[in-house]
């Protein structure tokens, strides 16, 4: 589905060579700057390169993680040539990968490390009771008086607008739940491995906020996660198999307050989707399995919908029928166990997952159809940003 | 002496908002050019535009778009307020004016209930928004 606006983003033109990453866990025992610089240092290694090679960094983050001006010196980096340090969170966690892609593509630097560190269980949770502060958003004045102060509320107010229009159910929801805990028993990074949780656990657990009980949450999580992005030329030259970035698409802009929306049970994701397929040339049928961003169960459905893989309201009858599941499903959804059961470390672990999938590394998680991947960052209405990547193996 | 997280912090654009709903008005923008209502604060109107937007009182009722029931305590000043629901009303005026408040009481909440505002004073010229079965 190639458009006949003429989409001109550099196809293929840069991929993920290396990933790395640290232990995730509740309490890293050290600073975000240790949990950067080990998995950037990692990745790098993967990549067959070394940090004297790197002339890019990019990272996102909500005034809890260690920015690229401070990192590239304690790298070694002798030439920085291209930083990206995005304020917000999961919405923006591809839009980085996308502004790498570019920078890559243009010759603007050769070799960009995307990173995201965070103690977000053991120092700042993201939680909203946390210490994250600082900037607030602008629109932050018009929800604090009602006592909105954390993305759950937000994201919640979605998901009741969905259970509303569609008939979707706790149950339905409990669905996501569980998928992405059964794709993280088996998964040795994730911290919910060996763990099953079952559909009478989820209903029983205690509510976070109505609709949302707390498996409906992801995880909070001390770690990092760093992937490599170079040309798609050089990646052909490193030892894995290149994982090229066919497309991508980063925007939005509505918030659950500042929206312009009537109807909070509609997709954001559709406001970037028709862009990231155009960019891509590649549709939704094409895709091998998706990452999709899980802050909360809801949005796993949300971007479903938003993104084309499924009509409004159909989703919970294809969870039902397993359309999602890792070893046997269309289209396997959050094949590690996403931010709900793996760990959350802002949806770059979902890049990471992606990739070794794509390059056939991912052991017993490996799904038989590992070619092509759509990974995306938060939708929701919390930010108001959406951002995704479409990844295609070499 | 309120927990300061749960006061909204104004900006020189949305300061005439807080102090209206201080004094128990809530006050939408509305274009002068178009007739467009926005919420909450521009400077040029979404619809054309214009930059001639005028603070007016709205009728003040709307009914319940979606609504949440937070047990969570997210801030100090919200643990003797668990559970407290939140609703997403939907102004009688506008379809996509989609504004957030308190419900209180909140027995019987459901799609479509019919509400009011009510503006009360939290400090100095500003205000909260509750929503009230009407």
């Amino acid at each position: 589905m190639t458009s006949a606006g003429g989409s001109r983003y550099p196809r293929g033109r840069s991929a993920i060579a290396g990933i790395g990453c640290t232990e995730f866990s509740r309490d890293s025992g050290v600073g975000v700057f240790t949990l950067a610089a080990r998995a950037v240092k990692a990745a790098v290694a993967d990549a067959g390169l070394t940090l004297a090679d790197v002339d890019g960094l990019a990272t996102f983050g909500v005034n809890d993680s260690v920015a690229p001006n401070i990192l590239a010196p304690a790298l070694g980096v002798e030439s920085l040539n291209y930083y990206v340090d995005q304020y917000y969170g999961g919405s923006v966690s591809l839009s980085i990968l996308g502004q790498a892609s570019l920078a890559v593509s243009a010759g603007v630097a050769d070799c960009v490390v995307c990173y995201r560190a965070l103690n977000g269980r053991s120092q700042n949770r993201v939680n909203g009771s946390g210490t994250s502060g600082g900037r607030l958003p602008w629109d932050m004045q018009f929800k604090v008086g009602a006592g909105v102060l954390a993305p759950a509320q937000e994201i919640a107010m979605a998901a009741r607008s969905h259970m509303i229009r569609y008939g979707t159910t706790a149950e339905d929801l409990g669905n996501i739940a569980i998928l992405s805990r059964d794709h993280a028993l088996d998964n040795e990074r994730a911290m919910m491995r060996g763990k099953p949780l079952t559909m009478d656990d989820y209903l029983a657990s205690r509510w976070i906020t109505d609709p949302f009980r707390m498996y409906d949450c992801c995880l909070e999580t001390d770690g990092a996660v760093a992937v490599v992005v170079v040309s798609a030329e050089r990646a052909r030259d490193l030892p894995h198999r290149p994982v090229l970035i066919q497309g991508a698409a980063w925007g939005g802009g509505y918030t659950v307050v500042n929206n312009g929306t009537t109807d909070l049970a509609e997709s954001p994701a559709r406001m970037i989707a028709p862009r990231l397929w155009e960019n891509a040339g590649l549709g939704p049928t094409d895709m091998d399995f998706a990452e999709l961003y899980d802050c909360f169960t809801y949005t796993v459905l949300s971007q479903l919908e938003g993104y084309g893989f499924a009509e409004p309201g159909e989703v919970p009858a294809m969870l039902s029928a397993g359309a999602f599941d890792r070893a046997t499903g269309a289209l396997p959804v959050n094949t590690h166990g996403g931010l709900l059961s793996e760990g959350y470390i802002h949806g770059m672990n979902h890049v990471f997952e992606a990739t070794e999938q794509i390059r056939g590394d991912a052991g017993v998680r490996q799904v038989d159809r590992h070619d092509t991947a759509v990974v995306t960052g938060q939708v929701g209405y919390v930010s108001g940003y959406s951002s995704a990547i479409v990844l295609v193996g070499a | 002496m309120a927990d300061p997280r749960l006061v909204p912090r104004p900006d020189p654009e949305s300061a005439h908002y807080w102090a209206a709903l201080a004094e128990g008005r809530l006050e939408v923008q509305h274009c002068a050019d178009c007739g467009r209502w926005t919420w909450p604060t521009r400077v040029i109107c979404s619809g054309c535009h214009g930059e001639d937007l005028r603070w007016e009182a709205v009728k003040g009722t709307g009914e319940v778009h979606t609504w949440i029931v937070t047990h969570q305590v997210y801030s100090a000043g919200l643990a003797t307020e668990v559970p407290y629901t939140v609703a997403m009303v939907r102004l009688d005026e506008q379809d996509d004016l989609l504004i957030p408040g308190r419900l209180v009481p909140d027995d019987h909440v459901h799609p479509g209930m019919r509400v009011r505002a009510v503006g009360h004073r939290v400090a100095d010229a500003i205000g909260q928004l509750d929503w009230t079965p009407r």
